[in-house]
């Protein structure tokens, strides 16, 4: 599958999915107009990919500095997706890493990761 | 006349503590030149980052409630009745150390029952009450029910310290509707 890179911009996340590698990350803010439209097709393909894989590593990295709520609806939807590629026999890895003085958005990260029953999630701070 | 008009709506505004005021249709495009006015104004005004942050997404979820309503609340309304109900006044502003988020809208009268009994049941969860209805919704557990209270007012309870609101009847067809964060 081809490698997807799609910009950061004021409202939309840095998209960086290296399919090759199984390297994928989202970085930056994410409150786009029509979130089904930003991230359907991107996650779509991120599936039909996973569920190609078994007995790979795969590594997700969130660096996310804000989100809306109708992006924590994708975002519990992708766990999920990222989740099953676990149960399926891959070693998963996600890290969430959020600003060390933002402690809702590490409060966000656990509650995300609490629910994972496969694969393993790591929390991150970055300096401020 | 004209200065001494603006003037005294400026002391209005002044004594409410509002620091940012905005009265008009509510657009993406103004989301988005609104936030930035307002992430700018409290970066200048050194304000502390949780605070920012969380204005800042209280601000982001009622306009986008305001235009998903509008959007979706009634299909059968023509051009111009959808561009009233996304008419809408936001307020930023600090009282007593405490700042708010305020805004206000048109809505449909039937909305006005299941749309206060979503807020109220909202206002009386405590933080892991909020915490898991937020994540059942998120999930799809709970019907989102578009019209009503979905994800974007359980976001705007988690992040305030607290919020009213109310309702006032406009007429037989319409009521205002208005909800304003502490944070």
């Amino acid at each position: 599958m081809e490698n997807i890179k799609i910009e950061g911009m004021e409202r939309s996340p840095e998209v960086d999915f290296d399919f090759g590698a199984n390297v994928f990350s989202l970085k930056g803010e994410s409150y786009p107009e029509d979130v089904t439209s930003f991230f359907g097709p991107v996650i779509g393909k991120l599936e039909e990919h996973l569920g190609s894989l078994s007995g790979e590593k795969v590594q997700f990295n969130f660096e996310l500095i804000y989100f809306n709520s109708s992006t924590a609806k994708v975002l519990m939807g992708l766990f999920e997706i990222l989740d099953e590629a676990a149960a399926a026999g891959n070693s998963v890895l996600i890290t969430w890493a959020h600003e060390e003085d933002d402690d809702n958005m590490e409060e966000m990260g656990e509650e995300f990761g609490e629910d994972l029953e496969n694969a393993k999630f790591e929390l991150k701070k970055i300096a401020v | 006349m004209l200065a001494e008009e603006m003037y005294n709506f400026r002391g209005f505004l002044q004594d409410k503590g509002i620091i940012f005021c905005y009265s008009g249709y509510m657009t993406e495009e103004v989301l988005t030149g609104i936030g930035n006015a307002i992430k700018k104004k409290l970066e200048l005004e050194n304000t502390e980052k949780s605070i920012s942050k969380g204005l800042f997404s209280i601000f982001v979820e009622q306009v986008q409630n305001v235009i998903r309503y509008s959007a979706e609340g009634a299909p059968d309304l023509g051009d111009e009745e959808t561009k009233e109900l996304r008419y809408g006044v936001l307020t930023v502003g600090k009282r007593d150390e405490v700042y708010f988020v305020s805004c206000g809208n048109l809505i449909m009268q039937p909305d006005v029952s299941r749309l206060g009994s979503s807020l109220d049941h909202i206002q009386n969860l405590d933080k892991d009450g909020l915490k898991s209805l937020y994540k059942e919704t998120l999930k799809g557990e709970t019907p989102e029910g578009s019209k009503g209270a979905g994800v974007g007012f359980i976001d705007i309870a988690r992040r305030a310290q607290n919020f009213n609101y109310d309702f006032t009847k406009v007429d037989d067809d319409h009521s205002y509707f208005c909800l304003e964060a502490y944070i």
